[in-house]
């Protein structure tokens, strides 16, 4: 039997409409608006439409929205400046900095300076650090993202394996470390991992982030299993996902497709976390 | 085939010795490494800790402080101790000995202390740049565990690493550790805990199984393969009536007939435990150089 599909527009769709709720329920109680705001600098093209998206749904859902369109050339020093704004200001209750950076700028001091109370990408080191202990802080987008796909599959997490190939800052470590919290055993792989197909025909969850086209095979997949693909690679005018997806549907019990998987979603937990920050906001 | 015993006061007295030539060259350049410890109550074990970490600071040359504080000492007061320290330049490593009593919240207290001498290495901001594989002080147990594997010729990479139990100390810093693409690291790393239906699933899966659980013998010879490395963390106090204390010290692994098949495996007492303090005298000399610095 073909597996269920994990549609990414469905998952999120649900939380947009928590989110426009919460929203309304927010203003009707103090008349306040959440504000957002995305640092974009200089031209690069997927950043760009990245960009576009997100200042389109954060308009249509409802908060205040601003984009920081910097040119490409900027100094540090500048973009710094910038940030320092971005934390000091307050119609904005979260922003982030649209990666990559020029090589130029340092990436990590750039996002180290961003308020951690204000961090709705979720990738400042404080809000990692608290991923260890039940403290709350930011959850990454995209691996938030893959948790919202797993329980909208309703199938437990309890108990299960779950196997994460790739270990990047925002895929597998911090998604090593939610999962954990929600009692999975958890292994955390990457495309050189000697036996890796091994590994992932034990899995009952998994997620594949290599970026890699077509690595994980039907016969890697344990029968049954939930098959998150993460992988979004460019080849000719078509996006394709990590997972040979026509052999692994008739394997898996449930299967996210490239496109229409995560993709759909990281842009509405962006808009969920900012949200959170608002929230927070309010209360302090 | 009798597995090889890895001697963690060996390796502690290896990194020590290293250190202590550490401090003597610091001293030359007229800086004192210096060690702050708060004790809130009396806890025995807390204080036996705490006169250990004393010692190790006077063995290798550093400069240490006990400050003790009553059990019934509030928030407020052990927050104001931390914040001396903080400001203190003769200090270059903050500890707050754990647990702390019910009324003081953990989290607060260890956010309290400034990251660069946070040498515990529990700061969230610390954490999170260990996650990240960004230069920080390691959490010492899971460092020593670390260390142990690496200077016992038991390098972790391309090695499967089955880390049993999932604290916030050991088992999961000691994943991050390791999962790290890094000199030391780069294994494959796979975290097991008391969810999991059938533990021996994984630990028969390990090149490398390390047992952080605190159930005395919770490892047992079946679940474990032929040539694996086993590494103990466990220390758990167990009645014996033939001790004068009453009991004894075992660790998570059922050590005699675990260490007929393994390949290498660390002892309780003298395994783990003699490193834990070792990479806190560690990371406070690199707090020292690296505050020196900045």
């Amino acid at each position: 039997m073909p597996a269920n599909l994990i549609k990414g527009d469905e998952v999120a769709e649900s939380v947009r409409t928590e989110i426009v709720k919460e929203l309304g329920r927010i203003y009707d109680e103090t008349g306040l608006t959440p504000g957002l705001a995305v640092v974009l600098v200089g031209q690069n093209p997927a950043s760009l439409s990245y960009v576009t998206n997100k200042e389109k749904q954060s308009k249509k859902l409802g908060f205040y929205s601003e984009v920081r369109r910097l040119p490409e050339d900027i100094s540090q020093d500048d973009l710094f400046e910038v940030i320092e704004e971005l934390n000091e200001d307050e119609k904005i209750h979260g922003f982030m900095v649209q990666l990559p950076l020029p090589d130029h700028l340092d990436e990590r001091v750039i996002l180290n300076a961003i308020d951690p109370e204000k961090d709705i990408d979720g990738t400042h080191p404080i809000n990692m650090g608290k991923l260890f202990s039940d403290e709350e802080g930011f959850i990454a987008c995209t691996a938030h993202s893959i948790l919202h796909m797993i329980e909208h599959t309703t199938q437990p997490v309890y108990g299960k394996s779950a196997v994460l190939i790739g270990r990047s800052n925002i895929v597998g470590k911090p998604l090593a470390l939610i999962l954990l919290r929600r009692n999975a055993s958890v292994t955390l792989c990457h495309s050189k991992t000697v036996g890796l197909a091994d590994i992932c025909r034990e899995a009952d969850i998994l997620v594949a982030a290599a970026g890699q086209t077509g690595l994980v095979k039907g016969d890697w997949i344990k029968p049954g299993a939930i098959v998150i693909d993460v992988g979004v690679t460019q080849v000719g005018d078509r996006l394709v996902g990590d997972v040979d997806f026509d052999q692994a549907k008739e394997v898996a019990s449930w299967i996210s497709p490239v496109p229409g998987g995560v993709g759909p979603i990281t842009i509405t937990m962006l808009m969920w976390n900012a949200l959170q920050a608002f929230k927070k906001h309010l209360e302090s | 085939m009798a597995a090889k015993v890895i001697s963690g006061k060996q390796v502690a007295e290896e990194i020590r010795g290293e250190l202590k030539q550490k401090v003597a060259e610091l001293k030359e350049k007229g800086i004192v490494p210096g060690l702050g410890v708060v004790l809130v109550g009396e806890d025995p074990a807390s204080v036996s800790y705490v006169t250990s970490k004393a010692k190790g600071c006077e063995e290798i040359g550093l400069y240490e402080e006990t400050i003790r504080l009553p059990a019934d000492a509030t928030e407020e007061e052990v927050l104001k101790t931390v914040d001396g320290l903080n400001k203190d330049p003769k200090i270059s490593g903050i500890l707050v000995q754990l647990p702390l009593p019910d009324h003081i919240s953990v989290d607060r207290v260890i956010g309290y202390i400034s990251p660069e001498k946070d040498v515990d290495g529990f700061h969230p901001v610390n954490l999170g740049k260990l996650l990240r594989g960004e230069p920080c002080p390691l959490p010492c147990t899971p460092h020593g565990v670390k260390q142990l594997l690496v200077r016992s010729g038991n390098d972790p990479a391309g090695k499967h690493v089955v880390v049993c139990g999932r604290s916030n100390i050991v088992g999961k810093p000691l994943a991050a550790i390791l999962m790290q693409k890094a000199e030391g690291a780069n294994a494959v790393v796979t975290v097991v805990h008391t969810g999991a239906k059938d533990i021996s699933y994984y630990t028969k899966q390990a090149d490398i199984l390390v047992a952080a659980m605190g159930r005395p013998n919770a490892i047992t010879a079946d679940m474990v393969n032929e040539g694996t490395v086993v590494i103990d963390v466990g220390v758990n106090r167990v009645p014996d009536s033939s001790k004068k204390s009453g009991f004894r010290l075992a660790g998570d692994v059922d050590y005699e007939p675990v260490a007929e098949k393994a390949s290498y495996i660390t002892p309780v007492p003298g395994g783990v435990g003699p490193m834990t303090v070792t990479m806190l005298l560690y990371n406070t000399v690199e707090a020292a150089i690296w505050l020196n610095q900045s």
